[in-house]
């Protein structure tokens, strides 16, 4: 009895403060000041100073602030979507976290398929963008919106097939898997899989909508895209939401190409060990990420779709090919 | 889709309102107008030397440009030259703030499709040449140069060691820049065969400057009509044959480059002698038209003097007027390509617009009531009376 008990609270536990919601959100607010400041630095600017060292609570600030202020519903708004979709979109990307292997090589949710679970709910968050940009009517929202799933028609093909390489490479669709395996082996990314991670890179910064792929809400164009109605609480989650997902997709190319949390352990002391592990691997693809982005300028919606069928899918057609024969 | 009279593409207020079809542009329609300042009555109630401060602050960025071309203007009323000296400092000082302002519409470009890098690395290096104006005037934005005939201070040998170092750093720069825009894929692909203007329509549209050059005409106040010392300096005036955006990126990097060039040789064949003639208090009676190249384009300033100390009328042209039927034109989606919602940004800042520049009240519209009327200047007199009679 007590010893389910306990159990049974070291289980919320995992799942409310470590390695899961508490310790994912904390990391979100870190990930986006590191990727502010490290681009910052790339574009020979500072980045955020002056709240706390470094400017290291800039983010957190930002998302009190916004939480802080007024929340504006306009008229003409679909109220249910309206005030729903930023807590959808929050609490998709809070499950998806819990798929991710962080301080041991199996995540808290882990069972035969969860692959697929984590590329469908990245899915599901750009529809759930696509309705809040059309329930807000407005003219930029709906720009943006249509522009969301134009944008996925055009990254989500590459990124599955590059995702798909991987679960062929390990011979199971379960993320746990694909992390022993590179652990038994060498990790994906040194061997025909860093093509797969080379579309990784490009196609989650379509997902992240960052440049170049910030098409959805290029500021100079359609103001914020289908972000333009939303303020205060609801675009204080759904900034949220975004630096959560930051994490599940820097953590995610980690699990799939970088040996997850693996690494050189001594005994005793594993969770800690793979955390900092999983920290050190996510940061290095966000360093890839942050520096895509410092790279390029925007592309327009048809470019984007069109470079995406021209080159990313066929170079992970390639990979697919590639892993095939090796395996 | 409404862009515009605010707007992040827009860092003034101006309304442009197209009727899009998905993502293509079928029709544009500007509305400017929402900063009109007043300028030129103002300009009416200053004497002449007050009327420089004025002219200064019509626009923040070239704002030499229309000092230089107020001085010239009030010089021919007195038909009066200058001196040499004076001369060739105006032109130092006028191709100082042209780099300044080519570089600020880089950057901003460069902004306007999402090329964040860009713009911090032009900003960053433009404060280069921000710094010589400093050195050689004391100001960084207004600088306070020109005066009704000539300059009112004299170039120190510190401040020109200083410029010929900076100027160096400076070309290494713009032209590692026109290498970036030469090759980045991502900048190329927004601005080739973005925003097309073609010759003959750049010319039935009255367009200006760099976006009239980019058209492959090769026009330049500087060359065509030569004012201050620019018959004296020899430089190219820049022509690029594509009609698009990428052209005018092209064109004004070279132009930055022929800048710099002017500058050195003005250094060098610096005249000695005054750089001030004192001039009566009040210009004889008459007319006179000046133009300045001003970064932007054909800067066009007119006045009417009736003795007194202050102008009876004043008129500017500002280079922008001159580039908004030719930006609508390259909104417009034509027979042979469509212009796209996300070419907006690019092809507005393409013409490297100042509104408040060239806000004139010239047209009343009322939108609700479709209703337009022009009133004469009586009829306008008349209105301010009734409105401030208490």
């Amino acid at each position: 009895m007590t010893e389910a008990f306990v159990e049974a609270i070291i289980q919320i536990a995992q799942i409310l403060i470590f390695p899961g919601f508490l310790f994912v959100i904390g990391l979100a607010f870190a990930y986006e000041w590191f990727d502010r400041k490290f681009y910052a630095k790339l574009q020979n600017r500072v980045g955020p100073l002056y709240t706390g060292p470094r400017g290291f609570l800039q983010p957190f600030a930002d998302f009190v602030k916004l939480m802080a202020k007024e929340d504006i519903v306009p008229l003409a708004v679909d109220k249910l979507l309206f005030n729903l979709s930023p807590l959808v979109a929050f609490a998709l990307m809070l499950t998806a976290v819990l798929l991710l292997p962080i301080s041991s090589p199996t995540g808290i949710l882990s069972f035969p398929g969860d692959l697929i679970v984590a590329v469908a709910l990245m899915t599901f968050f750009c529809i759930i963008v696509f309705l809040s940009g059309m329930c807000s009517t407005n003219r930029f929202s709906a720009v943006g919106a249509e522009r969301a799933i134009f944008q996925l028609l055009g990254y989500e093909i590459p990124m599955m097939l590059a995702i798909v390489g991987v679960a062929l490479g390990a011979n199971s669709l379960k993320i746990a898997d694909v992390v022993w395996r590179q652990g038994e082996n060498l990790w994906y990314i040194f061997g025909p899989q860093a093509i797969g991670f080379a579309v990784y890179s490009v196609a989650v910064q379509a997902e992240l909508e960052r440049i170049p792929f910030d098409i959805p809400e290029a500021e100079q164009e359609i103001v914020a895209g289908w972000l333009t109605e939303f303020s205060g609480r609801k675009l204080a989650l759904f900034r949220l939401s975004r630096d959560v997902e930051l994490v599940f997709v820097a953590g995610l190319g980690a699990a799939l190409y970088l040996g997850g949390p693996l690494g050189p352990i001594i005994p005793g002391l594993e969770p800690l060990l793979y955390t900092i592990y999983f920290i050190v691997k996510t940061v290095f693809v966000l360093v890839v990420l942050s520096t895509v982005r410092a790279l390029f300028a925007r592309l327009r919606i048809d470019q984007m779709v069109s470079f995406s069928w021209k080159y990313l899918i066929p170079l992970s057609v390639l990979q697919l090919l590639l892993v095939r024969l090796v395996v | 889709m409404p862009v515009g009279p605010q707007h992040p593409a827009l860092k003034e207020p101006a309304n442009f309102t197209f009727v899009v079809d998905g993502e293509h542009i079928v029709e544009v329609r500007a509305r400017i107008g929402y900063n009109h300042r007043g300028m030129e009555k103002a300009a009416e109630s200053r004497t002449y030397i007050q009327n420089l401060y004025l002219m200064e602050r019509i626009c923040g960025i070239c704002s030499v440009a229309h000092t230089t071309c107020y001085a010239q203007n009030v010089e021919y009323l007195y038909q009066r030259e200058i001196p040499p000296r004076a001369e060739y400092i105006r032109v130092i000082i006028n191709e100082l703030n042209r780099i300044h302002s080519h570089l600020l519409w880089l950057g901003v470009a460069g902004h306007e499709i999402g090329f964040d890098t860009l713009f911090m690395y032009v900003w960053r290096d433009r404060e280069h040449v921000m710094d010589i104006i400093e050195a050689m005037t004391g100001n960084r934005v207004n600088y306070a140069i020109n005066t009704v005939g000539g300059v009112r201070r004299d170039l120190n040998d510190q401040a020109i060691a200083k410029a010929r170092k900076v100027l160096d750093i400076l070309e290494e720069r713009t032209k590692y820049y026109k290498r970036i825009a030469a090759a980045e894929p991502s900048l190329i692909s927004r601005t080739r065969g973005i925003g097309i203007l073609k010759p003959n329509d750049a010319v039935r549209l009255c367009a200006v400057g760099p976006t009239l050059r980019a058209s492959a005409i090769k026009s330049d106040v500087r060359k065509d009509d030569p004012y201050s010392a620019y018959e004296e300096v020899p430089f190219n005036a820049v022509s690029y044959d594509m009609c698009d955006v990428f052209s005018r990126v092209l064109v004004r990097v070279d132009e930055t480059l022929e800048a710099i060039n002017i500058i050195r040789f003005c250094l060098d064949h610096l005249p000695g002698g005054p750089v001030r003639l004192k001039l009566p208090r009040n210009p004889p009676a008459g007319e006179a038209v000046s133009k300045v190249e001003a970064p932007r384009g054909e800067d066009i300033h007119y006045v009417k003097s009736d003795g007194t100390e202050r102008p009876a009328r004043y008129k500017v042209r500002a280079p922008t007027m001159g580039n908004i039927p030719a930006v609508c034109d390259m909104l417009t989606s034509k027979a042979d390509h469509t212009v796209n919602i996300g070419d907006i940004p690019i092809v507005l800042a393409s013409i490297d617009p100042c509104f408040s520049c060239t806000d004139r009240a010239i047209k009343f519209v009322d939108p609700w009531k479709e209703r337009e009327w022009i009133w004469s200047h009586e009829q306008l007199e008349g209105y301010t009376r009734r409105k401030s009679r208490p």
